[in-house]
């Protein structure tokens, strides 16, 4: 959802500012005094400005609240699981493998070696979550996967040669279970 | 003496320029053989494609640094004395670092990327020997103390002229009251990149020798955190302040194509303190999937990048277009170029700014969508001042005039720069992951779409350096009326 939200936000923001670029660019050959042009623009600005603040400000109010790092500090609770993440050149080491929908999962991870940056892509390889495993510190990232299927553990921080390689496949079963659970 | 002095400053000027735009080539073919590969079109080695995007991300740090600071010194020479002897320095460090990073690199497989995190040069190390992960660490040592010995070179200089930093970042006018103007843009410019970057450097320069002697004595270590801290106070102010170096062109170059000031108003100087300000504070946008970082200090790292853009947008950007607005400007090469920059600077800052956001960067962070922003303002900001400038530069002191190979490589240039950005943030739209050498299908289209891209921004780079290198021939034949307002 965020990516689709940031690329057609970007594509609007980036058109905006192509037409404001082209209509300076047109009006460029005639040739006015600056003095009033420097006055009228100068007005302009303070909304402009007060308009950009504005946004800045409702944006940060909207996403600041929904903010991922709430249980890096709390206790689990009592209902989520709790999974150790490992990440080592070039594979992740999970302490559970099993996942069902509508679980709370709290993934607990670190790392072994060097730093690995561990992303949970879904089964349509989309990245839905993320946290970076770094040696000596336990970032805790909780999800709760809301559909089945096969999820794939993909390494996002460059962490040598066999980067690309460090994936892994984690399987996701509806929820009740299906005969094939345990 | 004055002509003298500035005979030389230009000489370095344009030996600094010739070293970078040929560089850039290099990094830019580099660049489309990752993409190639990351497209499926070739296959490297996953070993050979890490080294690449290594010398590929340091390269061009590298020379969009020593770019901006060829426009840097060039237009401050114009206001105060400089000794060119410190910036052949700053050339020489240069240059003895990139030699040694190419060693390391080629020589001795090093590949753990510019902004490598500890301890993953120790790993290395262990793997590849240790020469090459020193000869890396130490080159990045050499580039960073060139610059740093030109940073307080100007900041001496800068105080001696103008009686203080805080006097050339405008504090008299901000918080004194004092009426007019302050010091020229380039001064204030060259203000800001000097505290910032001087601290950048440090930074990286502590990490540079912790992972040094880490290397060297696996007993020292440095806490990995505190080192990603470093790594990036170092990395992001670094590559930010490539862009405040070379907008003094766009700066001088506008205003006197459309024969209207550009000074330092009120506003302008408040504008370059917080960007100042900001600059220092934001990298923390980095660490924003280090869920051990301190909460305060992530909400920083959002709301303060969203802050930064302010300057560009409400001041230079707008100033930019303020000053060009019905002035009948001439619109040539070096116009153009700069015109175009502050659009891709600020088209740049759009999905930059998108991604600080927290619940954003959770599921695009280190996706492609990252180098897609970085590619825009760099490739179609810092080096579109660049390149501008490389072509005012052989106007001003030559004799060179445009030609219809000109206009073509800018239009080329800029088209597919677009489609070369797009590809990557569309594939940050579709999850692919930056710094892969090798992508799944799902992906592959796009990495396609940006080599192709890329191949028509090299042929339209081709043009530029060719030219620019043969328009050099007529450097020094026209006598210039330009005299410094001191000569201390």
């Amino acid at each position: 959802m965020y990516q689709s939200i940031a690329w057609y936000v970007t594509l609007f923001l980036v058109f905006l500012l192509a037409l404001a670029f082209a209509f300076v660019y047109g009006e460029s050959r005639r040739l006015r005094e600056y003095g009033p042009i420097q006055e009228k623009g100068y007005k302009i600005r303070k909304f402009y400005f007060l308009g950009l603040l504005a946004v800045m400000g409702f944006a940060s109010a909207m996403s600041l609240s929904k903010l991922p790092y709430h249980n890096q500090h709390a206790a689990a609770k009592e209902h989520a699981k709790v999974v150790e993440v490992a990440g080592m050149q070039y594979a992740w080491e999970f302490s559970d493998e099993n996942f069902t929908v509508g679980e709370e999962i709290q993934f607990r991870v670190t790392s072994k070696d060097v730093t690995h940056g561990f992303g949970i892509y879904d089964p349509e390889l989309e990245l839905i979550a993320q946290t970076q495993a770094m040696p000596e510190y336990t970032n805790t990232l909780t999800i709760t996967f809301d559909k089945p299927g096969t999820y794939k553990i993909l390494c996002l921080e460059y962490c040598s040669v066999g980067h690309h390689v460090m994936m892994k496949d984690i399987v996701v079963k509806p929820k009740g279970g299906n005969g094939h659970g345990h | 003496m004055v002509t003298k002095a500035r005979s030389i400053n230009n000489k370095g000027v344009a030996l600094a320029l010739m070293v970078t735009s040929v560089i850039l080539v290099l990094m830019m073919i580099f660049g489309v053989m990752m993409l190639l590969n990351q497209g499926n079109v070739v296959k490297i080695s996953p070993q050979f494609f890490y080294k690449i995007m290594t010398i590929h991300g340091t390269g061009m740090i590298g020379i969009a640094a020593l770019g901006g600071s060829a426009i840097m010194w060039y237009f401050l020479s114009k206001h105060i004395y400089l000794n060119s002897k410190v910036f052949f320095a700053n050339l020489l460090f240069s240059l003895i670092g990139v030699v040694m990073i190419l060693i390391a690199i080629f020589g001795f497989n090093f590949s753990d990327g510019w902004t490598f995190l500890f301890p993953l040069p120790a790993y290395s190390a262990n793997l590849y020997g240790k020469l090459g992960a020193l000869l890396f660490l130490f080159g990045m040592l050499a580039l960073g103390i060139g610059y740093l010995v030109m940073y307080f070179y100007l900041a001496a200089r800068l105080t001696k002229e103008y009686g203080g930093l805080h006097k050339t970042l405008g504090w008299e006018h901000i918080f004194g009251g004092k009426k007019g103007y302050g010091p020229p843009p380039a001064a204030v410019a060259t203000t800001m990149v000097i505290i910032t970057n001087s601290i950048a450097i440090l930074a990286g320069a502590y990490v540079l020798v912790a992972s040094i002697l880490n290397i060297i004595n696996p007993a020292i270590t440095i806490d990995p955190m505190l080192a990603k801290h470093l790594t990036y106070a170092f990395g992001h102010i670094f590559a930010n302040c490539t862009i405040y170096m070379a907008v003094i062109a766009v700066y001088e170059v506008l205003s006197k194509y459309t024969e209207r000031p550009w000074k330092s108003n009120k506003a302008f100087l408040i504008a370059w303190n917080c960007s100042t300000l900001f600059t220092l504070m934001i990298y923390t946008h980095h660490l924003l999937m280090d869920f051990a970082v301190p909460k305060w200090m992530l909400i920083v790292g959002q709301v303060f990048s969203y802050a930064n853009g302010l300057p560009v947008m409400v001041v230079t950007a707008y100033g930019a277009l303020m000053i060009v607005f019905r002035s009948a400007i001439k619109w040539d090469f070096a116009s153009s170029m700069m015109f175009l920059a502050m659009f891709g600077w600020v088209a740049g800052a759009v999905p930059a700014i998108i991604d600080s956001t927290i619940v954003v960067n959770h599921v695009m962070h280190n996706t492609k969508w990252v180098p897609g922003h970085f590619h825009t303002y760099m490739g179609m900001g810092v080096i579109a001042m660049i390149f501008g400038f490389m072509y005012y530069f052989n106007k001003t002191e030559g004799t060179q005039k445009q030609n219809s190979y000109d206009k073509f490589a800018i239009f080329t240039y800029f088209i597919f720069f677009t489609g070369l950005a797009g590809s990557f943030l569309y594939a940050g739209k579709l999850s692919a992951p930056r710094r892969w050498a090798e992508h799944l299908p799902q992906w592959t289209a796009t990495d396609q779409v940006g080599a192709l891209c890329g191949i028509f921004i090299i042929a339209a780079s081709l043009i530029f350096t060719i030219r620019f290198i043969a328009g050099l021939k007529t450097v020094g034949s026209k006598s210039t009326p330009d005299t410094l307002k001191s000569a201390s």
